[in-house]
């Protein structure tokens, strides 16, 4: 992890001053991790039928993100409030180093989860994410960042074209 | 005010009267409203529908139509081709109106399509030229979405001065509403949302006088997020009440911007969402007992239960609390009630209970201001402007707690009302043809005034036959 997360978000004049602390996530963090990955999840269950959340998703939150916290291809950051909200999580980014054996560049940082909490949108702290989250798998090798999300989220899908980002491949799905 | 309140009484009888006085006066006018079901079905089908086009220029012969139409009519078609702005002036459409429905929320009989709605629709176009001398269309239409109900509707404005909205099922009603607005030159209008919270404003701005509160102080709970709750919401911060003693509460509980199902409503209901974020609960969580507790203000737009609001719940509210219990055909307090736990001033949406919160008040008026005007759009501060002139004209009558309102036999406010809208219009630069208020009011006075008169005339020529007695009309093969 690049030390530059560890700064708050208020930097130069092109960087917006946005209301958050953004850092690394630790260990101790998952307990407030794991509420805001349930709530993209569940959000993600309203575009595709496909997409219905486990009854056990709480608990495989909970390891997943244990076991990515010491995964050296793994990138977590939490997102802190300030003022008030100081010392509460109020937002956190999952994205993953994968290589790519036939294309280039070879490895990919996958943006799997983005969420943060409603008061907390619209004001530049999603794009300050993106920003910081590129830099960090920037700096493990990616030469090439992608962002998941459900087919039907238009906000997302907005949301990324605006930064420049378009779509490479589509997951296709039906039940088995 | 659970302190100094008295115990409950109704109508001067012990509250354990209560349910049997509750349940009298459901069960009576649920039989009034059955009758006045069965009459309107035998007039429905003597009349054969409630309206119809009536010429407005003298015919002497057929020769008259060389002028009327072909061939002279090309050149008026000429005028407007080169100046588009002139067919409010050659044409009918300075005071035509589309009422525009998919029926999906009709009354309180819900999702009964267009064909059913037209009755609704007919008779409100009805209201429209009586008392505001509006030529209204009545137009439901079939939209399988509504992308292709707002194409719809962009497609048939060349014709109208004005577009009204009605009876569309909410959240939809509300993109709908903004993307009109957005693709219009002319005013669009959704009553549910504008006209009932014009008239709730109306009513809170009274109260508030009355009980001498300002709506930069106040604590209010909006109880249902509907078409008209959320509008009135967004239209009491316009007036500077505090987001952050304002919570808006739904069948889930108050609405906070971090409740369970905040992302859910960003994408299925963005207006609920937008109203979840500026308020954020309005400083509560948890349910409406919690969110009641303390508030000066209850305005209920929810379910037609008279157990909705219980006396408990305005008895834990501030001391002399405003209460409306908007719901319809039931109001979700009984007047009685909540007088009896202690409110001071209460409104339903009944005609027969003093402060009727009533659209009627405000939408004939607002179309005659708008189209007097040839207004280009129908923001916020026109709405406010019509809520605040209809505030005023029950304060000029004379303020208590039994008339917060002009009732609907106050006829005098429509005119004042329309002349208000017609100078916001002015002062807010979208008025294609500015006049003095003076003359907004002169011109609505003389087309509401020609309204009467016209079914008057009708009536004494015989031109529209005499209403039927009951007994002269056997409703019991209607259906």
């Amino acid at each position: 992890m690049n030390a530059s997360n560890e700064t708050a978000a208020s930097g130069p004049a092109d960087t917006p001053t946005v209301p958050i602390h953004l850092r690394p996530a630790r260990p101790a963090d998952v307990p407030a991790l794991v509420p805001l990955l349930m709530r993209l999840k569940r959000l993600n269950e309203e575009f595709d039928p496909l997409l219905k959340v486990r009854d056990d998703a709480e608990r495989q939150a909970d390891e997943v993100l244990r076991a990515q916290l010491s995964d050296p291809k793994a990138v977590i950051l939490a997102a802190e409030g300030v003022g008030a909200d100081k010392d509460k999580v109020v937002g956190f980014v999952r994205a993953l180093v994968r290589e790519r054996p036939f294309y280039t560049p070879e490895w990919e940082g996958v943006i799997v989860d983005i969420y943060l909490l409603p008061l907390y949108r619209r004001r530049g702290v999603g794009e300050y994410l993106l920003r910081e989250t590129s830099a960090a798998l920037k700096a493990k090798g990616a030469g090439v960042v992608t962002a998941e999300f459900p087919a039907q989220n238009e906000i997302a899908s907005r949301f990324y074209a605006k930064r420049g980002f378009r779509p490479i491949q589509l997951l296709h799905a039906r039940s088995l | 005010m659970a302190e100094s309140s008295p115990a409950p009484v109704v109508e001067g009888r012990p509250a354990r009267r209560t349910p049997r006085a509750r349940r009298s006066a459901a069960a009576a006018s649920e039989g009034k409203t059955a009758a006045l079901g069965r009459r309107a079905v035998a007039l429905s089908r003597f009349y054969s529908g409630k309206i119809e086009t009536v010429p407005k220029v003298p015919v002497r012969s057929l020769r008259d139509f060389a002028l009327w139409y072909t061939p002279g009519v090309a050149e008026v078609s000429r005028a407007i081709q080169s100046d588009p702005e002139r067919s409010f002036d050659l044409t009918g459409r300075w005071n035509t109106i589309a009422i525009v429905t998919d029926g999906s929320r009709v009354l309180g009989l819900g999702d009964i399509g267009p064909r059913a709605a037209l009755p609704v629709m007919e008779g409100k176009a009805l209201l429209f030229k009586w008392l505001g001398g509006v030529d209204a269309v009545p137009l439901p239409i079939h939209a399988a979405t509504p992308e292709a109900f707002v194409a719809t509707v962009e497609a048939i404005a060349p014709a109208f001065g004005g577009i009204n909205l009605e009876d569309i099922a909410s959240p939809k009603c509300f993109g709908i509403l903004e993307e009109l607005q957005r693709r219009l030159p002319i005013p669009v209008w959704h009553d549910d949302q504008l006209g009932t919270a014009a008239s709730t404003i109306a009513g809170v701005l009274n109260a508030l006088e009355l009980t001498h509160r300002s709506v930069r102080e106040i604590r209010t709970v909006l109880l249902g997020a509907g078409a008209a709750n959320l509008v009135t919401a967004r239209l009491l911060l316009a007036l500077g009440h505090d987001p952050h003693r304002l919570s808006v509460v739904d069948q889930r509980g108050v609405l906070d911007a971090e409740r369970d199902d905040v992302d859910e409503l960003m994408v299925r209901n963005p207006w609920k969402y937008r109203i979840a974020l500026q308020t954020d609960g309005g400083g509560r969580t948890g349910d409406f007992a919690h969110a009641v507790a303390g508030a000066d203000v209850l305005l209920a737009a929810s379910t037609p239960d008279p157990t909705t609001i219980r006396p408990e719940h305005v008895r834990s509210m501030a001391p002399s609390p405003i209460v409306f219990a908007l719901a319809n055909p039931v109001p979700e307090i009984w007047p009685a009630v909540a007088t009896a736990a202690g409110a001071a001033i209460v409104a339903t949406g009944r005609s027969d209970f003093p402060n009727q919160v009533n659209n009627s008040l405000i939408f004939p008026s607002v179309f005659r201001g708008v189209l007097d005007a040839r207004a280009r759009s129908i923001p916020d501060e026109i709405v406010l402007a019509a809520a605040r002139e209809l505030a005023l004209h029950a304060h000029d009558q004379g303020l208590s707690t039994t008339h917060l309102l002009p009732t609907m036999e106050e006829v005098a406010v429509f005119p004042h009302v329309a002349a208000a809208v017609g100078e916001a219009a002015v002062r807010l630069g979208i008025a294609r043809r500015p006049l003095s208020r003076e003359e907004y009011y002169a011109r609505a006075r003389q087309l509401m005034d020609r309204s009467g008169r016209l079914v008057r005339a009708l009536a004494r020529a015989r031109l529209t036959p005499p209403m039927p007695s009951a007994k002269a009309l056997p409703e019991r093969n209607e259906g």
